[in-house]
């Protein structure tokens, strides 16, 4: 029987792979993938607490609705890397340090 | 006055354009005569006391610049300081006299104040108070006002006890002393007096007549045995002066003015006589390269064959000093001296000594005079018995030198002021300035005065022929008490100088030290406390106040510093340390 701590521990290390991703990788594709896998440990951790919620099946259409925002956010950051790479000629935000001091 | 001042300087003026001709400040010379000149003629003119007081002290003014004229010699300075401070005291009683009289009346105009019917005229003095139709004051104030100008009085005209600057001056050019002291400055004092006459009471004008008659006297004891040629003038005037005041004093008010004018004339004349003395006797020392005093009449004599017309003006000058008769001297001499006795009738025995005494004095002025010009001008040149190989070209000089003798030779006899050649009543001068309060009743004295005076006048005049042309007969001792005191001016110089002028000097120098050590000391001794406190502040401001403010900017950047090194621009990296903070306050809660 898969229980909710089966769930919470897959979540766990989808959300730990997605921020080393996200810390450590060179490449801001490689890092939009790594932000993906932590929506997606949120968006599992919505549907496995979502079974013992009193409204029946509100996580998973809470999990949907997720799923969408997460496209569209995707989107989104794809183009701004576009326009990195228009500008910047790279992708790697550790050459990217406009923001310093 | 107006008159007199302008006749007076009108030969002065001629005469100065010869006698400074060779100065180098020849223009400024005349700058300073017309300027004494302006003061002089505003003076007389002037109708309100506060106007009267500012010309006062412009014709001191002048006379300072005129008596210090020759100011690269020690000597000529040093008499200029004395007649200036002299006349400042006397100034500060004029001074105080104004403004004690605007109190007390509360105008400056002088008609208004001493007219015949004037505000002095209206105010009498009363059970202690000085009451005036505008008001009262305690009467020492009127006793003050009197001293006031009285002291003025003295200064100007240098009387006994502020007499001292009159000879001093004569280190002056010649025609100054000629012009200023002799003839019209000193006698603004007699002026003075003359236009606050009304103010004096009864005992005020016999202390009046006392100090003119003791200033005559002495004046004329120093006369009698000084060398220096203008030394001897200078007293001489000091003498008549005398004679004016004790005029004053005794009531004879007209002839006091009339001997004044008379004065003016004939003591200007023996000035100017002896300006162009000296200045022959310099040329004698400049051309022959001597060292000797020009001024000294030891050196003098025999001078009457080489400068006759300049003999035959002092003799007219002499005589009309001595008062004998055909001269304007006799005129208001007399009139004071038998005013003087008619004065001294029915008073004390005390007060007939005022006439006496003035009666000596005159027949000592007929010595000095003769004195004078025999040693001038009879005899030999003494300066030949010394240095016989002289070369000697004399002559009266131009006629810048001639006309202004002639013209006030001319002043010096009899008809210029009165058709009567012995009587000073007929002189137009006396009637005019006689202001009805002259008591005319004959008496014997009008016959017995003139004729004491000149035969024993004359008497004089032939001993002292004796004694310096004859040589023959007796010679004073130069060694007696008298004659040391008449040639030291009675010590009043010694005295002066030790009352005065030494405590001032020695409380000068203690001010000198004092200030020097004590005032002083302090103020270093402040100046280095403050050093030393500004020093500690310097270094507490610099280690304390900044090092703070220097270890706050340290810290603030330090902290700066350690907080940039997160702000890398790396997005990747703030979110590490995001993510390390977030683990660091999990662990942190586990723990606590």
């Amino acid at each position: 029987m898969i229980t909710l701590t089966d769930f919470l521990v897959v979540s766990v290390m989808l959300f730990c792979i997605g921020l080393y991703m996200i810390v450590s990788k060179r490449n801001a594709i490689q890092i939009l993938i790594g932000i993906e896998l932590i929506l997606n440990a949120a968006i599992l951790n919505l549907v496995a607490f979502g079974k013992h919620d009193s409204v029946n099946n509100s996580g998973q259409i809470f999990a949907l609705f997720a799923i969408v925002l997460a496209a569209a956010t995707t989107a989104v950051a794809l183009a701004i890397i576009l326009n990195v790479y228009r500008k910047y000629k790279t992708i790697d935000p550790g050459k990217i340090n406009n923001l310093k001091d | 006055m107006l008159l007199l001042v302008s006749i007076i300087a009108l030969p002065v003026h001629i005469y100065s354009t010869a006698y400074m001709k060779y100065d180098e400040r020849y223009s400024r010379y005349f700058t300073y005569l017309s300027f004494f000149c302006f003061s002089m003629l505003a003076l007389v003119v002037v109708d309100n006391l506060v106007l009267f007081y500012a010309f006062w002290e412009l014709v001191g003014f002048s006379s300072y610049l005129l008596i210090g004229f020759w100011f690269t010699k020690d000597k000529a300075v040093q008499a200029n300081k004395k007649a200036f401070i002299m006349n400042r005291v006397g100034d500060i009683g004029l001074l105080s006299a104004i403004i004690i009289l605007f109190t007390q009346f509360h105008t400056f105009d002088i008609l208004t104040l001493f007219a015949n019917k004037g505000l002095i005229a209206q105010s009498v003095v009363n059970n202690g108070l000085w009451i005036a139709p505008t008001g009262q004051l305690p009467a020492i104030w009127q006793y003050i006002a009197v001293a006031g100008i009285f002291l003025a009085v003295v200064a100007k005209s240098a009387q006994f006890p502020l007499h001292t600057w009159l000879p001093d001056a004569m280190e002056g050019p010649t025609s100054v002393s000629a012009l200023i002291h002799a003839a019209t400055m000193v006698a603004a004092g007699v002026f003075l007096l003359g236009r606050v006459y009304p103010m004096f009471t009864e005992t005020e004008l016999t202390i009046l007549a006392c100090i003119g008659c003791f200033t005559a006297f002495m004046a004329a004891t120093i006369a009698l045995t000084q060398n220096d040629l203008k030394r001897i003038l200078a007293y001489s005037t000091i003498s008549q002066l005398g004679f004016m005041i004790l005029a004053m004093g005794v009531g004879a008010y007209a002839s006091s003015l009339f001997h004044l004018a008379t004065h003016a004339f004939f003591k200007c004349l023996l000035f100017l006589v002896a300006g162009i003395v000296i200045h022959q006797m310099q040329h004698i020392r400049d051309d022959n390269d001597l060292d000797i005093d020009p001024q000294s009449i030891l050196y003098m004599g025999g001078l009457r064959k080489r400068l006759p017309l300049t003999f035959i003006a002092a003799i007219i000058g002499g005589l009309a000093l001595i008062g004998l008769p055909l001269t304007s001297g006799y005129l208001s001499k007399d009139g004071i001296l038998i005013q003087a006795f008619e004065w001294s009738e029915g008073k004390s025995v005390w007060l007939k000594i005022i006439p006496l005494t003035a009666l000596i004095t005159s027949w000592l002025t007929a010595f000095y005079v003769a004195r004078l010009i025999f040693k001038v001008f009879f005899g030999d040149l003494r300066l030949l018995n010394i240095h016989p190989k002289l070369k000697l070209h004399l002559t009266d000089g131009g006629w810048q030198y001639k006309l202004p003798l002639a013209l006030l030779a001319v002043c010096c006899l009899f008809p210029l002021f009165s058709f009567n050649p012995f009587s000073y009543e007929q002189g137009w001068l006396f009637k005019g300035l006689n202001i009805s309060r002259i008591t005319k009743f004959e008496s014997v004295y009008h016959l017995i005065i003139p004729v004491l005076v000149n035969v024993i006048s004359l008497v004089v005049l032939y001993l002292a022929y004796a004694i310096y042309v004859k040589q023959n007969s007796f010679a004073f001792s130069q060694t007696g008490f008298l004659y040391r005191l008449s040639y030291n001016q009675w010590y009043i110089d010694k005295i002066y100088k030790r009352v005065f002028v030494k405590p001032v000097l020695g409380f000068g120098k203690a001010c000198f030290w004092f200030d020097k050590n004590v005032i002083d000391g302090l103020i270093h001794l402040l100046t280095k406390l403050s050093g030393y406190a500004a020093r500690l502040t310097a270094w507490a401001d610099k280690y304390i106040v900044d090092g703070f403010l220097h270890l706050i900017a340290t810290i603030v950047q330090s902290i700066g510093n350690f907080a940039r090194k997160f702000q890398t621009g790396k997005v990747q990296y703030y979110l590490f340390s995001m993510l390390v903070i977030v683990l660091l306050l999990f662990i942190l809660k586990i723990l606590i």
